[in-house]
Parts: C-alpha cells; structure tokens; sequence
C-alpha cells in the first residue's frame, strides 16, 4: 500500500488537487510535461469576474 | 503556485511524461520519463544569464510566437520551477555546431550537455489527471482567415498582447505592425554591420564611402579590394532605403481600437464540437473590459448567438462591460472575415434583429476559440487504461462525475470537460477527495 498519491498536469486543477491531498497529509508527485506549472492560467493577463491578476 | 513549489508533502516533477502504468486502485506503479533539461535542477539559481547570453533567437511558444526567447529558456519568467531549459530542437551545441556560451556564462556551473532522460517509477495508491484541454485551431475554419490576415488573433493569443509581461508589454500593437517593427529591428542589425564594414574600408583609404562610390562608378579605381568595397556599399543602400521606408510607414502605427470579438469559433458548431466551451463568453466580456482599462478610446463589439453569463456575478460584468467599457453586444453568426485596407479585418454578417447581412471593418478581431480535448489525451489515456468520451475528454459517470473508468483514476477540470477557474478548483478539490478515499479505504482494509 502507497501512501502517494500521483496528480498528472501542473495547471490550475493539478495545482489544486495537490495542494489539498498535501495538507491531508499526502504525499503528492505533481507530474507536469512542460518546464514550469501554471498551465493556460498562467498565459492570463486578468480573470474574470474580478479581473484579479492570474498568477 | 509558490505554495506547490515550496510545500514538504509535494514533490514537483516538472518536464516530465507518464510512460507506463500498472497495478490496481491502492497500488499503482507508475514509469516516469524525466526529460533531460541540459541543466541541473539542484544548480541553477534561475538567475537568466545564460539566456541573455545565447545567441540563437525562438518563437517564444509561452506568448503564442508573438515574441521570442532563447535556446535555453524559462517557460515564463515567475515559473515554477524557475529552472532553465535548453531546447534541444534548437541549441546549436546539441545539433553538432560550435556554443556553449551558456555553459561558460553559467555561475553555478549548471549546464550539463551530457544530461540524459532519466526513468524513474514510483509507487502511487491512486491517480489524477488534469491534463487540462488545448484552444481549438481556428484555421479549421477557412471562412475566419486566422494566419491568412495577421490582425485575427485568437483570444489566448490576445491574452499576451494585454499583458504587461507579454511582447507588447501590454500596448495592444497589432500583429502586422509587428512584423513591420520586427523587420526594421532586423534590417537595423544588418545595416549597423554593413557600416562597421564600410568604416573599415573608410579607416583603410581615408575617404567617405559615399565619395569613394561617385568615383569608382567614373572607373577611377579597378583593384579587387576597392570592388569588395564597393559590392559592400551597394549592399549597404539594399539595406538602407527600406529601412527608412519602413520607419516612415511605422510612425503612422497606433494601438488598435476598434475591436471585434467572434464568440463559438468551434463551438456550438455541429462541424467541430456541439457542446458550449462555457468559458469564453465571459474571456471576450473580460479582453474586451481590460482593453477599454489600457486605452478608454477602445470600442468592442460581441458578436455571439447569446452572451452565456452563467455564474455567480457573471450577469452584472457582462452588463457593467456594455455600460462602462464600450463594448455592444451584437446577436449574429459571423459568416467571413475578409481582409480590408492596412490589414484591416472586415467582419461580415447577418444581423438577425434587422434582418440584413453588414460588413463591419475593425482594426483586430479576436477569435473566442472552443476549449478542444487535449491533442495527446488519447495516448493518456491508453498509458492510464481509461475511456475517453466522444469529443476526446476522459470518460465519466453522471453518478460519480470524477470517477474514470478505472478504479483508483479520477480527473477534474478541463481534462473532465469545458469549465472555468473556479470550477476548476471546486472539482480539484473532489476528486482529491475521492483520491484520499481510496487511500483511506485500503489502508482501513491493511489494518483490519
Ligand atoms: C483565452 C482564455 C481566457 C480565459 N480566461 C479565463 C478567466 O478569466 N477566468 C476563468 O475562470 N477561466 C478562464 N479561462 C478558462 C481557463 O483557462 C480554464 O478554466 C483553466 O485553465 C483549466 O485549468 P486546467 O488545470 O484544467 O487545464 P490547463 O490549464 O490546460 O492545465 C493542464 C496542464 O496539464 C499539463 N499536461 C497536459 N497533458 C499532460 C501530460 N500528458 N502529462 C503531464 N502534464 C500534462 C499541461 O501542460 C498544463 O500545464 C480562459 C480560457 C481561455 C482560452
Ligand atoms: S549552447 Fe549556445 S545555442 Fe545552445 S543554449 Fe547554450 S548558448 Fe544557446
Ligand atoms: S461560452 Fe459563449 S462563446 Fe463559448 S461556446 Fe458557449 S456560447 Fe459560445
């Protein structure tokens, strides 16, 4: 039995889902294809409704 | 996102590729191909010398090719990790020439030509995918002319230009004034080492280029090094007048102010994709609000069938968009966009209250592109062993919507179907959930 936890793609949803098994108390390997995390949500200039920055 | 960077309980993987996976819900073993970066994730400080230093210039794919980087690269500045790259379909070194100037402007002594793809497996209880979706190719629709005219961008590619970290610095120049800028930028460099070359001759002869071309067209010189010079200096005025040609042209550019926005470019399209994309109503309401805040002479127009402000505040930004921000909101299907004067898109279509077909003409038309299953979602999904739906999204259950097919996979967000942000989190957080329940369940099974 593993006690890990594998999460594949770092975009928002990824990001997400980590960070809550992670204050579980899970371990987590965050699996990401490109260089960084962030995914479309970091090409954002703004988001709406409130057009808070996206990173 | 700092915070998955930072948290003890994440390990981050990043530049990496699920290749295999066996075993069943509760223990999972899991083959991972770590790609060779060319640097050293424990050396590099993210500091962006090397990059600075490099000489050999990338569409930058962060900014959808409207700017450009180097071989060796971060994927966006604030990236996570901030770990540089080396592009190896681009890096002169990993193509048999002669660099390695990253290498030698390298304080940390990270680069490391001889770094090698690494596999590693690892042991999971449970798996899952939010491998997101990709923005649809509008040049699938042949009628939008999207690469035919430079000012019809999609909305991901319009999200750079409004950025302050983006090409443009957030200055809404328009793509074909770009290009015009980009080739002076080109031409500059070329003549400033043409002059350097001339100067050379000057220096050797004691004469000005200009002086010494009038006399050697009347024959008063015929030697092979005055030739060279010569063939130099013709070149030199190849370069030079249109350059200033272009200048000229250029200093009538402006910002562009007349927007359009193209709402379901893909979907609600029986020839792409049926479904709504859900979010992209609200990213045209948004571009087109943000705009009006970069430069207050900017008027939108919304071209869609409806306007879908589906969503907790999403009605009163559509309405204060239209009030306070110059944007009308226009009921029709666009039909064509053809290509007017000074690269301007003219947008025809029905209007459906009038009953007559316009054209319109704008200075840029922003495309709200539908939200495509992502491209390698297939491979996935055999590497997982998991459906995918009829469009390409993994395949779930009305009663157990993050549920894959295989036990112990679960998905969320756009990898799951079109939705926004905060749907996006919301079901993150539930298919963590069910994720910690599997664990929770076969370690209750282990202990009893
Ligand atoms: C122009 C535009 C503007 C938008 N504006 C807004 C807005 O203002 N507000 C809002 O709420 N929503 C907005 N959206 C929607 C928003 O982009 C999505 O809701 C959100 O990005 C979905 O996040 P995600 O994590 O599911 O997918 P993604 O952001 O696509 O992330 C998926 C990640 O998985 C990685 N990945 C993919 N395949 C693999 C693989 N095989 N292995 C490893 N990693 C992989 C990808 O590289 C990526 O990092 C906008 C969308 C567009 C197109
Ligand atoms: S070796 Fe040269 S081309 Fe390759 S990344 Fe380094 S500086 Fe750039
Ligand atoms: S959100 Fe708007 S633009 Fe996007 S598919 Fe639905 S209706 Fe069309």
């Amino acid at each position: 039995m593993s006690k890990d936890i594998l999460v594949i793609g770092g975009g928002i949803a990824g990001i997400q889902a980590s960070l809550d098994l992670a204050e579980m108390g899970f371990h987590v390997k965050l699996v990401e294809r490109l260089p960084s995390i962030g995914g479309k949500m970091a090409q954002l200039d703004k988001t709406f409704p409130t057009n808070d920055c996206a990173i | 996102m700092l915070d998955v960077g930072r948290h003890p309980n994440i390990e981050l993987m990043a530049y990496t590729e699920v290749e295999k996976v066996e075993g069943e819900a509760g223990d999972f073993r899991v083959t991972v191909r770590r790609k060779a970066r060319y640097v050293d994730e424990d050396k590099c400080t993210g500091c962006g010398a090397c990059a600075e230093k490099c000489p050999t210039i990338v569409p930058d794919a962060f900014n959808q090719g409207l700017g450009t980087r180097k071989a060796i690269y971060s994927w966006f500045a604030q990236g996570i990790p901030s770990t540089h790259t080396i592009d190896p379909d681009h890096c002169r070194q990993l193509n048999g020439k002669k660099c390695g100037i990253c290498k030698k402007t390298c304080q940390a002594d990270a680069i490391n030509f001889e770094q090698e793809d690494r596999i590693i497996e690892v042991g999971v209880g449970a798996i899952i995918a939010a491998t997101g979706y990709d923005v649809f190719d509008p040049s699938k629709i042949p009628e939008y002319r999207y690469r035919e005219i430079p000012n019809v961008v999609t909305a991901i590619e319009f999200e750079r230009l409004l950025s302050a970290s983006g090409p443009t610095g957030g200055h809404l120049h328009r793509p074909s004034d770009l290009a015009v800028e980009a080739e002076i930028d080109a031409l500059e460099k070329k003549a400033r080492k043409s002059e350097k070359a001339l100067k050379r001759f000057e220096e050797k002869y004691g004469e000005s280029s200009s002086e010494f071309f009038e006399k050697y067209e009347r024959g008063e010189y015929q030697d092979d090094d005055r030739k060279k010079w010569a063939d130099k200096f013709k070149e030199h005025l190849g370069t030079v007048k249109p350059l200033e040609t272009l200048k000229r042209k250029a200093e009538g550019f402006t910002v562009a102010k007349r927007l359009a926005f193209i709402q379901c470019v893909g979907s609600r399209d029986f020839r792409f994709y049926p479904f709504c994309s859900g979010y992209c109503c609200m990213h045209s309401v948004k571009e087109a609000i943000i705009a009006h805040e970069h430069e207050p002479e900017t008027t939108s127009t919304i071209f869609g069938m409806d306007i879908r402000a589906v969503g907790k505040g999403f009605e009163e930004y559509k309405i204060r968009g239209g009030n306070q921000s110059g944007i009308s909101y226009v009921r029709a299907r666009v039909a064509e966009i053809t290509e007017g004067e000074n690269h301007n898109p003219i947008v025809t279509y029905e209007d459906t209250r009038e009953r007559v077909v316009k054209s319109v003409e704008f200075d840029m038309v922003i495309l709200a592109t539908a939200c495509a299953p992502g491209k390698e979602a297939p491979e996935l999904a055999r590497i997982l062993g998991v459906e995918l739906n009829e469009f390409g999204f993994f395949k779930t259950d009305r009663a157990q919507p993050l549920d894959t097919t295989r036990p112990g996979i679960f998905t969320c967000g756009c990898a799951h179907s079109p939705m926004d942000i905060p749907e996006s989190v919301a079901q993150a957080s539930g298919a963590a959930a069910r994720a910690a329940q599997v664990l929770i369940e076969s370690q209750m099974r282990e202990a009893s």
